[in-house]
């Protein structure tokens, strides 16, 4: 369970980010946040991650609230999350396989373990060929499917999904979120930030829409992309 | 879940891959290390050296005391039994007026003008005087000031120690000096070292900034993602340190001969075989606590967790 209780974000130039959220999402839930750049989407993200500390009010992830962890703790959060961005950010240097296995070296999985659980997971996102191919020899679609197994790789409870089809072409926004709605399925909570209508209208579960750093709007059930 | 020696080898791991990737800083960062050690090893050497000389010019001195003409034997022999009363005097040797001029004429016995001048005189010229020998070095000032406070001082003429004591001050003056700016100049480039290492480690956090990003968001730990820079800093300190030890020994070698005809008796080889682990271990020592120093105030300063 996620909870915002009263958060403000002010940036240091005086911009404030997000303004009086007030926000709960329950384990397992899908939700679409939604909104023009600036509203607040990516900053609620970070929020999560412990990227950034607001200015006011609480994030409490299981009932924690995060804001009072130690640096240690701030690592084992963030092992519950996965986070997907529109830039991918995948080493350049590491092959598909060595991208996803460092995430999992990083969490303290042993070879054995790293070398039994890359191959499945790259067989869910369907890169089993692509193992030994580096960032710049994928497609933007296999890059961001790579991407997803690298956020899925340590079964994370939170998928953070920031703008994952930004650069993708119809096929592979599809297949992307075709992946994200199987996760989901399996119990996993996603949080996925975009603009794409098409996007949040198929996947027809919760819609938060976001302006000028506030919840304008909450779609519970069978939302769709309205600003 | 990993044990720990998994956790630290694969730590160890990616500070090695740090230092191979950054080929060309790593050896200039471990070139300028390795000077410094170099100097600090040379800094050693001067020590031992300079210890060695003050050691053995100590064990020359002794202080004499000459006797005014008129001071009788009676009045020589109080005195020296005065002095072998105290327990930091190791030996007094008595040499008679007669038999210090005995002394001087076997001495000069082939100087026909010496042997001539002395036949010329009427009387013996020369002092009786007190050989003493302290059983440290160290004592001697007490020795000479319990001499100046004797109540038969009247009779001494001259106490020749002070000038043994200026000898000694100047080659510890000396010695002092070039220690002083050996270590001057060693703190210079050490800060020069600190300097080069905390850019390399600088530079190599600033170009693993993704990899960084993505290790905080994968949940890596505070350590997982600045130990291995720490690791990169040891790892110039250890190359620095062999390679100093390595183009020290030949140095030293060819140093050694040469310095053997100024010196004799100091075998500067010698001194560094005989204290070969000791001197490996400080080099090395020095060379990681530079390293790891310099890497530790670099991500306290560039990388944010």
């Amino acid at each position: 369970m996620i909870e915002f209780k009263d958060i403000s974000t002010i940036y240091d130039d005086n911009f404030m980010a997000l303004d009086g959220i007030n926000l709960e999402i329950k384990d397992g839930e899908f939700v679409s946040l939604v909104g023009p750049s600036g509203a607040g989407k990516s900053t609620l993200m970070r929020l999560l991650t412990r990227e950034l500390k607001p200015s006011h009010g609480e994030v409490f992830v299981d009932g924690i609230n995060i804001a009072d962890l130690s640096n240690r703790d701030t690592s084992f959060l963030r092992r519950k999350i996965g986070t997907i961005f529109q830039d991918f950010k995948l080493l350049a240097k590491m092959n598909a396989s060595e991208n996803v296995g460092y995430a999992l070296e990083i969490c303290g999985a042993t070879p054995d373990e790293i070398a039994q659980d890359v191959p499945k997971l790259l067989s869910i996102v369907g890169l089993t060929d692509k193992a030994k191919n580096f960032p710049h020899q994928m497609s933007g679609g296999e890059k961001q499917r790579l991407a997803l197994a690298r956020a899925l790789i340590h079964r994370p409870r939170i998928i953070l999904a920031d703008e994952p089809t930004g650069n993708l072409d119809m096929v592979n926004t599809y297949d992307v979120v075709k992946l994200l709605m199987k996760i989901n399925e399996f119990g996993t909570t996603v949080i996925l930030a975009t603009h794409n209508r098409e996007v949040v209208n198929a996947v027809g579960k919760r819609v938060i829409s976001m302006e000028h750093g506030k919840i304008v709007r909450d779609q519970v059930e069978k939302g769709k992309y309205i600003i | 879940m990993e044990s720990f020696t998994a956790t630290f080898r694969r730590i160890f791991h990616a500070g090695l891959t740090n230092f191979r990737r950054n080929s060309y800083l790593s050896f200039g960062t471990t070139g300028i290390m390795a000077l410094v050690l170099l100097l600090f090893a040379g800094l050693m050497v001067l020590n031992y050296v300079s210890s060695q000389i003050v050691a053995g010019l100590e064990s020359k001195v002794d202080v004499t005391v000459y006797f005014k003409q008129e001071a009788s034997p009676d009045e020589i022999m109080s005195v020296k039994q005065d002095l072998e009363n105290q327990s930091t005097v190791q030996q007094v040797s008595y040499i008679s007026q007669d038999q210090a001029l005995n002394d001087f004429k076997t001495k000069h016995a082939g100087d026909a003008l010496i042997q001539q001048s002395l036949a010329e005189l009427s009387d013996n010229p020369l002092q009786a005087s007190l050989n003493i020998k302290a059983k440290d070095s160290a004592q001697y000032p007490n020795i000479v000031s319990f001499l100046e406070g004797n109540k038969f001082r009247p009779v001494v003429d001259k106490i020749n120690f002070y000038e043994n004591q200026a000898v000694i001050q100047r080659v510890e003056g000396i010695a002092g000096g070039l220690r002083n700016w050996g270590l001057l100049a060693t703190l210079v480039l050490a800060a020069i070292a600190v300097l080069v290492t905390f850019n390399t480690i600088r530079l190599t956090i600033y170009n693993q900034k993704q990899e960084i990003e993505i290790m905080r968001l994968v949940g890596g730990s505070i350590w997982q993602i600045k130990a291995p820079y720490l690791i990169e800093g040891g790892l110039y300190g250890v190359f620095a340190a062999t390679i100093a030890t390595v183009v020290f020994y030949p140095t030293l070698w060819f140093v050694s001969s040469k310095a053997a005809v100024l010196l004799p008796g100091i075998s500067l080889i010698g001194y560094f075989l005989t204290n070969i682990l000791q001197f490996v271990a400080i080099t090395l020592f020095a060379g990681i606590a530079l390293g790891v120093v310099s890497s530790f105030v670099a991500i306290r300063r560039f990388l944010k967790v």
